[in-house]
């Protein structure tokens, strides 16, 4: 199982977010297991196309995804996967 | 970095940095490359407070200080740089007028002005490491283009309301090379209103002093050559949980090269992508608002902020905020005129192009600038937060 993380920013359209585990293979699958769970939360991370949005980045461990278009990053059992976005505050 | 070998200290400057002497790794080679060191740092906001203070504390030689803004009663929660009595004042002139109190040895160059495409590179091509601690999106890829185009280091730090980021982006390398900048994590900014400033949705006070702290640790890393910069690295921190993370990236492939100050308003506004589930809104301004109430005119008003915000301000609307707005649709009615609001405009729009396009409702305006505009241009007894 792996465990994906989220950024608290998405807690604003999803409050009742917190980590998930899952058996998916490839991060374009997390991405599809985690939005059984909240409907809608695909929107936020990758666009019409299916791509990652330019202001999200997914880490696996501590290393940037490598591919942003189809997210065919592979996870294994045991990774911990991230999820953030851009914050523009000072 | 500037020559350092012929800087000297006067006595009042050796007892005043002899912790950073004593240390054998820092000594007074760090010393001197703090002074011989010219540092922009733009923004004097959250973030900007405990830069300026340490980086001035620690004896970076010139400081250029750059902000447009007064100072607000709702930045004293966190800029611990202002007082009760700099209400109404320039952040530029208090912060320097401070600042000169804690290091009389310091030059001090203010910019009380907006940093834009005419004016950045100017500015930015008389130091050597920029410090970024604004609070826009537009001015952060402004401020990254300005550094990367003179191959100047841009010491990032962004933060919202528990959550923290800080990196090194430019750092010039041993081969001579740059390391990624900004636009190699976040090649383009978000759909305006998806990722909200600290204005929109709060920061707790204590965060900037966190991140801020962090971001002057790199700045006098990258100065005087220590430890190991957040060069293609970028430091995550959770206030809530103390949860940090280092995670690494390189050089975007597929990055556009930069070659120009552009257009950062129209890049961040305009070119984004758009927003999920928003498109056409009809809106109404606070003045019709009010000539709707003074004249008996139907409407049902919808306030979709959260219930504390409620408690602080509001316009007696019927609560339903947006998170448990798909549940509540029986209390929306698809004939008459429904007004619906938040505190700024943003979150109401969401709502409204949601309902639109999912449940086909046509009989909703979005009250321009929310709640806040309300404050500003009606009843300005309200308080505005």
């Amino acid at each position: 199982m792996a465990t994906v993380k989220f950024t608290a920013n998405l807690k604003r359209f999803y409050p009742h977010l917190a980590p998930q585990q899952t058996n998916a293979g490839t991060v374009a699958e997390i991405l599809d297991h985690i939005e059984i769970t909240f409907p809608g939360i695909k929107d936020y991370i990758v666009n019409e196309q299916g791509q990652l949005r330019k202001h999200v980045n997914i880490f696996i461990g501590n290393s940037l995804i490598s591919d942003k278009m189809e997210l065919s990053d592979p996870v294994k059992s045991g990774d911990e996967v991230y999820i953030m976005q851009a914050l523009s505050g000072g | 970095m500037s020559e350092s070998k012929k800087i000297e200290f006067s006595k009042q400057e050796i007892e005043r940095y002899s912790r950073h002497l004593i240390i054998p790794e820092f000594n007074i080679e760090g010393q001197r490359k703090l002074k011989a060191a010219k540092v922009l740092v733009v923004g004097t906001g959250g973030l900007g407070a405990p830069l300026l203070q340490y980086l001035t504390a620690a004896g970076v030689g010139k400081i250029g200080v750059v902000d447009f803004d007064v100072v607000d009663e709702s930045n004293l929660q966190r800029q611990v740089l202002f007082q009760v009595e700099d209400i109404g004042k320039h952040k530029v002139d208090v912060a320097i007028e401070r600042l000169r109190g804690l290091n009389p040895h310091i030059e001090f160059v203010g910019y009380k002005q907006q940093l834009t495409s005419e004016n950045a590179l100017e500015i930015v091509k008389a130091y050597e490491v920029v410090a970024d601690g604004t609070d826009n999106f537009p001015t952060r890829y402004l401020v990254n283009d300005a550094c990367v185009l003179l191959g100047i280091a841009n010491v990032y730090a962004s933060i919202f309301r528990f959550e923290g980021q800080v990196a090194v982006f430019n750092l010039k390398q041993p081969d001579g090379s740059f390391g990624p900048n900004y636009r190699d994590i976040f090649p383009s900014p978000p759909p305006p209103g998806m990722v909200p400033s600290c204005a929109e949705g709060g920061v707790l006070g204590v965060l900037p002093g966190i991140i801020g702290s962090l971001q002057a640790n790199e700045v006098i890393k990258v100065i005087t050559g220590i430890g190991e910069p957040l060069s293609g690295k970028l430091h995550l921190v959770d206030a809530l949980t103390l949860d940090s993370r280092t995670v690494s990236y390189g050089k975007d492939p597929n990055r556009e090269e930069i070659t120009k100050l552009i257009d950062y308003d129209q890049f961040c506004g305009l070119n984004g992508e758009p927003m999920p589930h928003q498109s056409g809104l009809k809106s109404v301004t606070v003045e019709d608002l009010q000539a709707m109430r003074e004249n008996g005119n139907y409407h049902l008003l919808i306030d979709v902020r959260e219930p504390y915000e409620y408690e602080i301000a509001n316009l007696g609307g019927k609560l339903i905020p947006q998170q448990s707005i798909e549940d509540r649709l029986q209390d929306i009615p698809k004939v008459g005129n429904v007004v619906v609001h938040c505190r700024s405009g943003v979150r109401s729009a969401q709502t409204i192009s949601l309902l639109q396009e999912k449940y086909g409702y046509s009989n909703l305006y979005n009250l321009d600038g929310g709640i806040l505009a309300w404050a500003r241009r009606i009843d300005l007894t309200m308080p505005k937060y």
